[in-house]
This record gives C-alpha cells, sequence and structure tokens, in this order.
C-alpha cells in the first residue's frame, strides 16, 4: 500500500544518572551514580499515508521529538520496527537520506558566517542535485518565501524570521518525499509564523509531500493538520482527525444562559462549574451527559432570556492537550 | 568526489570569516617561536657547541620545522567536533548523504592549507630576521621519505583526535577537557613539539618509539635532518602504518557505538 511511514509497537528507552540537589548531591553521584531507566516511547503504533500532514500534539516530555528523531534515524529505537520510505531510518543509506528531511526550529544547518546561498551550494553538491533541478527548486522556493534580497547577507545578520526561512530552502532543496518538522514556528512573530505556516500547506499539496510535525503552537495545529496524533506520556492517546479530538476528549459542554433580571448567581454552583459571569450573561459548564437536565434546572429555577448548549471549543481541547491534563482514556 | 571539493571551498571561505583572529593567532606562532629560538640561541652561544648531538644548525632547523610541520600536522578544524556532538549539532551531519570522516578530513585540509601557506611567509620572514644557519636536506630519496612520514602524520592525528573527541558521547561535560589534555598536552608533548625527543634516555626513547606519538612530529623532522639511517626509517615507517590501520579500525568501533549512544540533545 501507500503507507509511507510504518511504526510498529516501537520503544524507547533511555538511561539517565540521577544527580542529587547541591554540592552534596553532585559528590554522591560521582561516588555512587544512581541510573534510572526512563520509559520515552512505551509500544507505539501508527502509519501514515502518502501526502498526509499530520500533527504530533501532546504536553512537553511527551514523546513527540523522539519520535521524529527516530523517523529521521537520529536515535536508535530500543525495540519495535520502524519504516520510512521502504527503508530502516537508522541504517541511514544514501537513498533513505536523500528522501526525507528534518528541520528543527531551534537547530540550524545554515553556516553562521557565510552568506545563505554557500549552504544552498553545498547542499546541492551533498545531495548530488542536477544542476537543472536546483536551479528551478531554488527559484521557486526563494520567491515562496520572499527571500531574493537577502540571499547573499550573512546568515547571522539576518533575523530569526528570515533564517527559519533560509533554514527551509536548505532543507528542502534535495526535495524530499517525507519531512519531519519539530516546532517549525517556535520563537518567531506572528507574521513570520504566518509566512511558514502557508508554505508548509502550500508544499505538502503541491509536491504531494508527507509531512509529520510537532507543534506548541495552537495555530500550526489548526491550520496545517487535517490528522492528529496525541502523545502523552510515551503512549498515543489519540489519533484521528481533527475534528474528533473534540468528540474524544471533551467531557464537559458550555451553557451559555442570558438572565432577564438580576439572579443569584450563586444558586448556580449547585449546577455547574461557573466559567464566565459578565451581567447579564453567564457560561457555566457540566459534564456531557448531564447537559441537558442542568438546562432544564436552570429553566425551572431563573427568569431565563436565552440559553444555549455548545461544545468546549478546539482551542480549549489543545490547550488541554499541550498542558498533559487529558488523562488516559 | 564533487561534494567534498564544495566542502573544501565552503569550509575556505569560513576561515577567512574572521580575519582578525586568524591574524592574531598566527602573531602568537611567531612569538612562540621568537621564543624558542632565543632560547636555543642562548643554550648555543659558543658556536662549535654540540647538545645531545645536535649542533647549532640542526636544532635552529629542528625548531624551524616544527614550526613550520606543527602548522601543518596540528591545525584542524575539527577541533570543533566534541562541542557539536554534546550541543548535538551532530544531527546536521549524520543526516546527510555525505560520509562523515570525508567531510572532517577535506575541512581540517582546507585548513592546513591555509595555516601551512601563512607559515611559509611567517618562515620566510623570520629566516630573513633571525639569519639563522639552517640545514639543507639536498638527498632527493630523504626528502620523499620526510613526506611520506608527513602524510601519515597527518592521517595519525586526524584519527586519534576523532577517538578522543567521541569520548563526548558518553561523558558529554568532557568535550573540551578531554581533547585539551590529550591534544594539547599529551600529543604534542610527546610528539617533540617542546624539545626534541632524542635528548631523553635510550631506553625511555625505545619506548615512545612503539607508541603513535613521535612520528606526528618528531619522526619526520628527523628523517628531514638525516639523523636515522635507512633501516630506522623504514621500521619508524611500518610502526606508523600499523598504528594508523590498528586506529583507523578502532575509531570506526568507537564512532558506531557512539551513535548509539548519541541522544541528539539539545532543546
Amino acid at each position: 500500500m501507500d503507507r509511507v511511514v510504518v511504526v510498529d509497537h516501537l520503544v524507547k528507552n533511555f538511561e539517565v544518572n540521577e544527580k542529587g540537589r547541591g554540592l552534596a548531591g553532585t559528590l554522591s553521584s560521582l561516588i555512587s551514580p544512581k541510573k534510572r531507566i526512563v520509559q520515552a516511547l512505551k509500544e507505539i503504533s501508527f502509519s501514515v499515508k502518502k501526502g498526509e500532514l499530520v500533527g504530533f500534539i501532546g504536553p512537553n516530555g511527551a514523546g513527540k521529538t523522539t519520535t521524529l528523531k527516530i523517523l529521521s534515524g537520529i536515535l536508535y529505537p530500543t525495540s519495535g520496527f520502524v519504516q520510512v520510505a521502504g527503508y530502516t531510518p537508522w541504517e541511514r543509506k544514501e537513498d533513505f537520506l536523500k528522501q526525507i528531511s528534518l528541520i528543527m526550529g531551534q537547530k540550524n544547518q545554515l553556516w553562521w558566517d557565510l552568506p545563505a546561498i554557500e549552504t544552498f551550494e553545498l547542499n546541492r553538491a551533498i545531495y548530488e542535485i542536477p544542476e537543472r533541478i536546483y536551479k528551478r527548486s531554488l527559484d521557486e522556493l526563494v520567491t515562496l518565501l520572499d527571500v531574493e534580497d537577502i540571499l547573499t547577507v550573512p546568515v547571522r545578520r539576518l533575523s530569526l524570521g528570515q533564517r527559519m526561512r533560509m533554514e527551509l530552502i536548505a532543507a528542502l532543496l534535495h526535495r524530499p518525499e517525507v519531512i519531519f518538522l519539530d516546532e517549525p514556528t517556535i520563537g518567531l512573530d506572528l507574521v513570520a509564523q504566518k509566512t511558514v505556516r502557508d508554505f508548509i500547506n502550500d508544499y505538502n499539496r503541491k509536491n504531494e509531500a508527507t509531512i509529520l510535525l510537532t507543534s506548541h503552537n495552537m495555530d500550526d495545529v489548526a491550520g496545517l493538520a487535517k490528522r492528529v496524533v496525541v502523545i502523552d506520556e510515551g503512549s498515543i492517546i489519540f489519533d484521528g482527525k481533527l475534528e474528533e479530538l473534540i468528540g474524544h476528549f471533551a467531557k464537559e459542554k458550555e451553557i451559555k444562559v442570558f438572565f432577564k433580571d438580576g439572579a443569584d448567581y450563586k444558586k448556580l454552583e449547585g449546577i455547574g462549574k461557573v466559567k464566565k459571569v459578565k451581567h447579564p450573561e453567564v457560561i457555566i459548564s457540566v459534564p456531557r451527559h448531564e447537559a441537558a437536565a442542568a438546562a432544564g434546572k436552570i429553566l425551572e429555577n431563573f427568569q431565563v432570556e436565552d440559553l444555549t448548549i455548545t461544545e468546549e471549543s478546539l482551542d480549549d481541547i489543545i490547550r488541554k492537550v499541550f498542558q498533559g491534563k487529558l488523562g488516559k482514556v | 568526489m564533487r561534494k567534498y571539493f564544495t566542502v573544501f571551498k565552503i569550509s575556505f571561505q569560513q576561515e577567512f570569516a574572521y580575519k582578525l583572529n586568524f591574524i592574531m593567532w598566527r602573531v602568537r606562532n611567531v612569538l612562540q617561536i621568537f621564543l624558542i629560538f632565543f632560547l636555543w640561541d642562548a643554550v648555543f652561544s659558543r658556536p662549535d657547541a654540540i647538545v645531545f648531538g645536535y649542533d647549532k644548525a640542526k636544532i635552529l632547523t629542528y625548531i624551524f620545522g616544527v614550526m613550520l610541520v606543527r602548522a601543518l600536522v596540528f591545525s584542524a578544524r575539527s577541533v570543533d567536533v566534541p562541542g557539536e556532538i554534546s550541543e548535538g549539532n551532530l544531527t546536521n551531519y549524520i543526516l546527510k548523504p555525505m560520509g562523515y570522516f570525508k567531510y572532517w578530513f577535506v575541512r581540517d585540509l582546507s585548513s592546513k592549507a591555509l595555516n601551512f601557506a601563512f607559515s611559509i611567509v611567517e618562515f620566510a620572514i623570520l629566516f630573513f630576521l633571525l639569519k639563522p644557519p639552517f640545514f639543507w636536506q639536498t638527498s632527493l630519496l630523504f626528502l620523499i621519505l620526510f613526506l611520506l612520514s608527513l602524510a601519515i602524520a597527518n592521517y595519525l592525528v586526524f584519527v586519534i583526535r576523532f577517538i578522543v573527541s567521541f569520548i563526548t558521547f558518553w561523558i558529554p561535560e568532557l568535550a573540551w577537557g578531554a581533547q585539551f589534555l590529550f591534544m594539547m598536552i599529551i600529543t604534542e608533548f610527546l610528539s617533540g613539539s617542546v624539545f626534541p625527543l632524542d635528548i631523553l634516555p635510550i631506553a625511555l626513547q625505545k619506548v615512545f618509539y612503539m607508541t603513535p606519538f613521535p612520528y606526528l612530529l618528531f619522526f619526520p623532522l628527523q628523517v628531514y635532518l638525516g639523523k636515522l639511517p635507512l633501516n630506522v626509517i623504514f621500521e619508524g615507517i611500518t610502526i606508523s602504518i600499523i598504528w594508523s590501520l590498528v586506529l583507523t579500525v578502532f575509531m570506526k568501533i568507537v564512532w558506531a557505538k557512539g551513535l548509539i549512544e548519541y541522544r541528539a540533545e539539545g532543546r
């Protein structure tokens, strides 16, 4: 089938040296180092089809970046099966490396003291990109990202946003079929974020490239990924369409009430959690299955002008995902 | 091969990025030579004195030789490797379809080419200023053997440096410490950079000759100065080639094991 990425029961354990607090802790860790095994990934499985754009989300330390690092071949797994574009990533065959790209928002491959165009030339040689194709790709990327006039400026003089755009070009000149993006918009201002996001969308559509992306940016997730994989503490707790996140995780509904006159809001406490009071509008949240009953109670006990029941917003859900507040399902 | 030629070009440009820095470093080199020159000049204040089998011409040739050979053998860009491993920048290299060791060998080569070119100029200036008695090797055979031993020396330093650098995979905090201790102190000292090794007791010299270190600097210079008989030269070349092979295998094993340890940290 056309599954570009296949991950089956992938496990990654790290050994960490524990160090106690302060000088005493440092000294005792020198004499008898304590080792602890951290399970970064606990038997995760998923697959990605050609041309898909998948967002990996989860709180810090959930295992998102570790997954990308294993898929791109920089880390060896502890156990499990992984195949990317038909290759085992950590064997790092040249043909595999020519088909992938890993872009990290916090790491740069550009030569700091030289203009970005020099790094591009170097990558052309390293990836053995034919002159004609190189010229076409470069022209296209430079136009899309609007960097013509800064190509010959030393990288260290570029702003973060400009540099990130150059990083994208350097990473995509060889037209990879599978792209791993780790926090591509980190540290960028809103305009630059949008440029990068639009570009990724464009690139995905035009080149049928398969893209896996991690982000802590709400807009990245909502604006890019149609499918999301939620990782928490090394396990996948959700894998499906972005819209389905709500049905899956939302445990509460919100009731928005407009009161006719000055009602005693205190009495609402017994019905649900009061989230916002802005007279005459009050929002309370209640468990999903009690929503109808709660609405009934409100209508019975108060003078109500209007009442609506809504789902928690996607933003709220994603925010909870980032904070690791969803728990196991 | 073309990719490595491009690496050479970009690396050469990079060397020029910090011009002032580079010039200061060269000035330091020259001052160092002055210091050693006047030290030995004082030792040989009587023109006919011979110390440890060296007359004034040969010891001064040795000093100028050290300056040139050091510039060639010890200058390297791969001093950055431990830092790149501990900071997680190694990721950039192993993601690319290119040979890691070939890449750094070429980068070292470009650094050596630049440093050597400057050394020649400095050498000419110092030679003109100090007008030292100088020993010119005229035998073609010895010159060829000198160049051969020089090539081996360059390769040996490269391999040793990488083995030491790879300690970083296991002890990231040691990134610079290990390299400094090993390369600067042990390697340079044992290679004859500070004083010619043949002023040491014979027994100690014999032990030294079984290690790779004299072949980095001292041995090539001895070959140039014609201080060694042919059979000793061939013996030395054989030992240094054996070390090159053994250490290459060792380096590759350590690299493969290190990559398994590598965590691509830094975020």
